[in-house]
């Protein structure tokens, strides 16, 4: 039984999450196949715990979660198993299991309020965007797309304390900004030098992320930088704005991520941030008569002309919006489409708008991001804003004199209909599970997350004024207050269960019958319990004869006074158990139902004992 | 007596003395409890449905002395217990004993005699000896009363008061027989009580009493007999209360019970076949229509030990 559970925690995929925790799975799950002694395995539950435990601070999303708890329990009650020998049952083990975890969570509630955190391990990633696994990509060539799939896969899910959604004309969250442009695609450039004084963490105050603020729940992207409006105050440590205007998180681009923004104070350092020659740069003669066009704008006197120039042009042609444009000539791509074909999808306005803007001399940068998203509204949970592969959007940024740089969705002129709210459709049962479990999660994730460091500072501030010097002696008795708290419940939990084996016994033995529709009448001695199930059940009335005499024979006849009966009691005990276990499985197959004791039968797992 | 196990032979005996009381066995082993646990019997039940031939048959299987005494209301203690007779060729007082000195007494309506008379036969029944004019006359052994009382029928009685239905161990009513057993008693099936042979002599007997007196309880058996006494007393039930001295014949026939069913420890199985003989009258202090007090009794404690 040991083995099993063991066994059975190695297998949690959960634990195969993280890398560490990969080598752990892996060693201790082999390391069960060579473990003789008792020592051997206590050592492999012992690891298995660890394993649960680093998993868990690396991933404390909700799924992994429960994930864990579970692992936790399993791994708890093969070590059990293994401590107490001869076996117990399997849900009384689980059950103990059980009661060890909930009497150790006043510790770690203590520990998660008190304990100071730990900064991100992860380092900084160096580069601005990395391989692109999503909607995004760090080049954005709208010219080589002849036709773009619509993918509904999920991309993000944001919640906002208010609980309502932005309107839909401000559901703009950019998470790229390209600001390299080579005639026909445009890239991310070098990051920005940091200024001196640049904090490296982000300024916070005493507000709680869930108070104006939003809480954003990022798919595993690829990507350093995260979905932002440009304005939320990062309030989560991982969160690093870049003064090119990007939000990067610390956290491994491969996972899922999670961080909270505050409400903004409107003076983002990203906007503020004067331009460089190269947003102005364009490479000469790639699209003629873009350029052209550009250079009749610059003669307008002011950078708010010229811009509101481009949009009376793009409002005055015939652009049509599609996302199956056709490719676009390798030759003067921007030309082709602005002045032939003029059709496309945002890829394309954004991108000929900012050439544009750039001819013109004004400095502008294509961005990409998300925009739009369905509101979704679970059961139970936390309502959110639900944003899809399919929500991917680009726009452009301009530097307009005295404003500093400023949004332009060129798309918005031509397709109106396209920017509004995007309500899809989907409906059964699949989605709405998930829709419920994402806002269950959204909920735990708010949980764990509101109460990040800063919380924690303002309650330790709370509890200690300026004698945060005593901290350490709070925590110390804090934990031993809990700690014999959480004793004192296994001890209460342990009276009101019984301690005695063999009253186990009998009420296992009582329980399987009544799960079979035979309950004791009130009075009733097990023996005439035994009688009325052998009515009900011919095949079993020696059987249940046997058990209960077994059981009669330890209370009421004479046991020997000598030293023998401490084992002769064991054997009895034993011999009950096998007993009733079997009683147990013929219950179970006259009632054609699947009992304790074929699970290990199915995966072939010996006792340890 | 015999080297076989006690019980098989009992059983042996139970059987033969059902032969002769049709349909029933289960009043049978009562009484045969009744008398292993060396405590006395009352019989509540209508003329004609075999009290004499239970007490007689029994009286016979052991090879034990029998008398019958109808009880009336003029009856007197000497009566029963017998006088002491001038001897003119000695000149000297001899006792003349009575009925009272038999091994089984059948005291047939009991509850006709006068009180005084009652309290003779009780005193004697306690005491197992009888004095008479200051001398006392200890009585055979084994000794066994099977009083008879006919519940219907009221008038001109004096009704045994409680303290006197308690030195009674059992009282049980044996009932009209089954269709089937009256039957066979119609058509001359059953045998006559001297028509049994005697299985067991009268130290067998006390043999058995002695044995029954050692069947093992255990501290399990004994929270249960408590827990049970406790309930009597808790006073929020029907009935009066349980005495100590109920508890001790509960407990004597309980393990009268389980050497009977063959086992050389008593069970909480045993408790409950003898609770109602045992305890009804107790429980319901001889009032008619307190049926079920001893049911009630049962229920109200967790018998799953």
């Amino acid at each position: 039984m040991g083995l099993l559970g063991l066994g059975l925690a190695g297998l949690q995929p959960s634990l195969l999450l993280g890398g560490l925790a990969i080598g752990l799975g892996v060693l201790t799950t082999l390391k069960l196949l060579e473990a003789r002694s008792l020592e051997e395995h206590r050592l492999v539950g012992l690891l298995q715990l660890v394993g649960c435990g680093v998993v868990a601070a690396l991933r404390p999303d909700l799924g992994p979660s429960l994930l864990l708890a579970t692992a936790t329990l399993v791994a708890l009650s093969g070590l059990l198993a293994l401590e107490l020998g001869e076996g117990l049952a399997w849900p009384v083990l689980l059950r103990r299991s059980a009661q060890v975890l909930a009497a150790a969570l006043p510790v770690t509630l203590v520990l998660f309020l008190l304990l100071p955190r730990l900064g991100p391990i992860t380092p900084m990633p160096g580069d601005r965007g990395a391989s692109a696994a999503t909607g995004l990509s760090d080049r954005l060539d709208p010219g080589s797309i002849a036709a773009l799939a619509t993918r509904h896969d999920p991309a993000a899910r944001v919640a906002f304390s208010g609980g309502q959604p932005p309107p839909p004309g401000e559901r703009y969250w950019r998470v790229l900004v390209h600001d390299r442009f080579d005639g026909r695609a445009w890239s991310s450039g070098t990051p920005l030098p940091r200024h001196p004084d640049d904090p490296r963490q982000p300024p916070r105050s005493s507000a709680s992320p869930t108070e104006n603020g939003q809480l954003w729940l990022v798919e595993p992207s690829g990507l350093a930088a995260v979905p932002w409006n440009g304005w939320g105050r990062p309030l989560s440590r991982e969160l690093l704005p870049d003064p090119g205007g990007e939000l990067l998180h610390r956290g491994p681009p491969g996972q899922r991520r999670a961080y909270a923004l505050g409400e903004g104070d409107g003076t983002a350092r990203w906007q503020r941030q004067p331009p460089l020659p190269g947003d102005l740069l364009l490479p000469e003669g790639a699209n003629p008569r873009l350029e052209a066009l550009g250079a009749r704008w610059a003669q307008l006197g002011s950078d708010g002309a010229r811009l509101q120039a481009a949009g009376t042009w793009f409002r005055s042609q015939p652009f049509r919006y599609s996302l199956e444009p056709g490719l676009l000539p390798s030759r003067a791509p921007l030309d082709t489409f602005l002045f032939e074909r003029r059709l496309g999808f945002c890829g394309h306005y954004a991108s000929a708008f900012t050439a544009l803007m750039r001819s013109a001399g004004v400095p502008a940068r294509v961005v990409s991001g998300y925009r739009g998203g369905s509101w979704v509204r679970p059961l139970g949970g936390v309502p959110y804003l639900d944003l899809r592969q399919s929500d991917a959007h680009a726009w452009s940024q301009v530097w307009l004199q005295g404003r500093g740089w400023v949004e332009v969705d060129p798309t918005a002129w031509v397709a109106e209909a396209q920017t509004g709210q995007g309500t899809r459709g989907e409906r059964g049962a699949l989605v709405w599970l998930q829709q419920q479990w994402w806002g269950l999660d959204i909920a735990w994730t708010r949980l764990w997350l509101g109460f990040d460091r800063e919380g924690q500072e303002s309650l330790v501030r709370r509890l200690l004024g300026a004698h945060l010097n005593w901290l350490g002696a709070l925590l110390v008795a804090a934990v031993a207050t809990s700690l014999a708290l959480g004793l004192g419940l296994l001890g209460w939990l342990a009276r009101g269960q019984g301690s005695d084996p063999w009253r186990r016994e009998r009420d296992s033995l009582l329980r399987a019958l009544a799960r079979h529709g035979l309950t004791p009448e009130p009075g009733d001695t097990l023996a005439q319990v035994a009688a009325r199930g052998g009515q009900r059940w011919p095949a079993l009335a020696q059987e249940l004869e046997h058990v209960v005499a077994l059981y009669q024979r330890h209370w009421f006849a004479p046991r020997p006074a000598d030293a023998r009966r401490p084992s002769l009691e064991r054997r009895q005990l034993g011999e009950l158990r096998r007993s009733r276990r079997q009683l147990q499985r013929q219950l179970g197959r006259l009632a054609g139902r699947l009992k304790p004791g074929c699970l290990s039968r199915l995966i072939g797992v010996r006792r340890v004992d | 007596m015999t080297t076989a196990p006690p019980h098989s032979a009992l059983n042996a005996l139970v059987a033969a003395i059902s032969q002769v009381l049709l349909g029933k066995e289960h009043q049978v082993r009562l009484a045969l409890a009744c008398l292993l646990a060396r405590g006395h019997l009352l019989i509540e039940d209508l003329p004609g449905v075999g009290k004499t031939t239970l007490a007689e048959a029994l009286a016979r299987s052991f090879g034990l002395a029998f008398k019958r005494v109808s009880f009336t209301s003029d009856l007197l203690p000497a009566d029963l217990t017998g006088v002491n007779v001038f001897d003119p060729a000695s000149g000297h007082f001899h006792f003349q004993s009575g009925p009272l000195f038999s091994q089984v007494l059948l005291a047939d309506e009991i509850n006709r005699a006068s009180p005084r008379t009652q309290s003779a036969l009780l005193e004697a029944m306690a005491a197992g000896r009888v004095s008479v004019d200051g001398t006392s006359h200890p009585l055979p052994q084994p000794f066994l009363v099977i009083a008879t009382q006919n519940g219907l029928d009221q008038g001109g009685t004096s009704p045994l008061p409680e303290s006197q239905l308690d030195r009674f161990l059992m009282r049980l009513s044996l009932g009209f027989p089954e269709r089937q057993a009256e039957r066979a008693l119609l058509q001359g099936l059953a045998r006559r009580p001297e028509a049994i042979a005697q299985q067991l002599t009268p130290e067998d007997l006390l043999q058995l009493q002695a044995r029954t007196a050692c069947q093992h309880v255990s501290e399990a058996l004994l929270d249960y007999l408590l827990d049970l006494l406790q309930r009597s007393r808790d006073g929020q039930r029907r009935g009066a209360p349980l005495s100590p001295r109920a508890g001790l014949g509960l407990l004597a026939a309980a393990r009268a019970w389980s050497l009977l069913e063959g086992r050389d420890h008593v069970l909480p199985d045993d408790v409950q076949a003898v609770l109602a003989p045992v305890c009804e009258h107790r429980l319901d202090g001889g009032q008619p229509g307190g049926g079920g007090l001893s049911h009630d009794l049962r229920t109200g404690v967790d018998g799953l030990r």
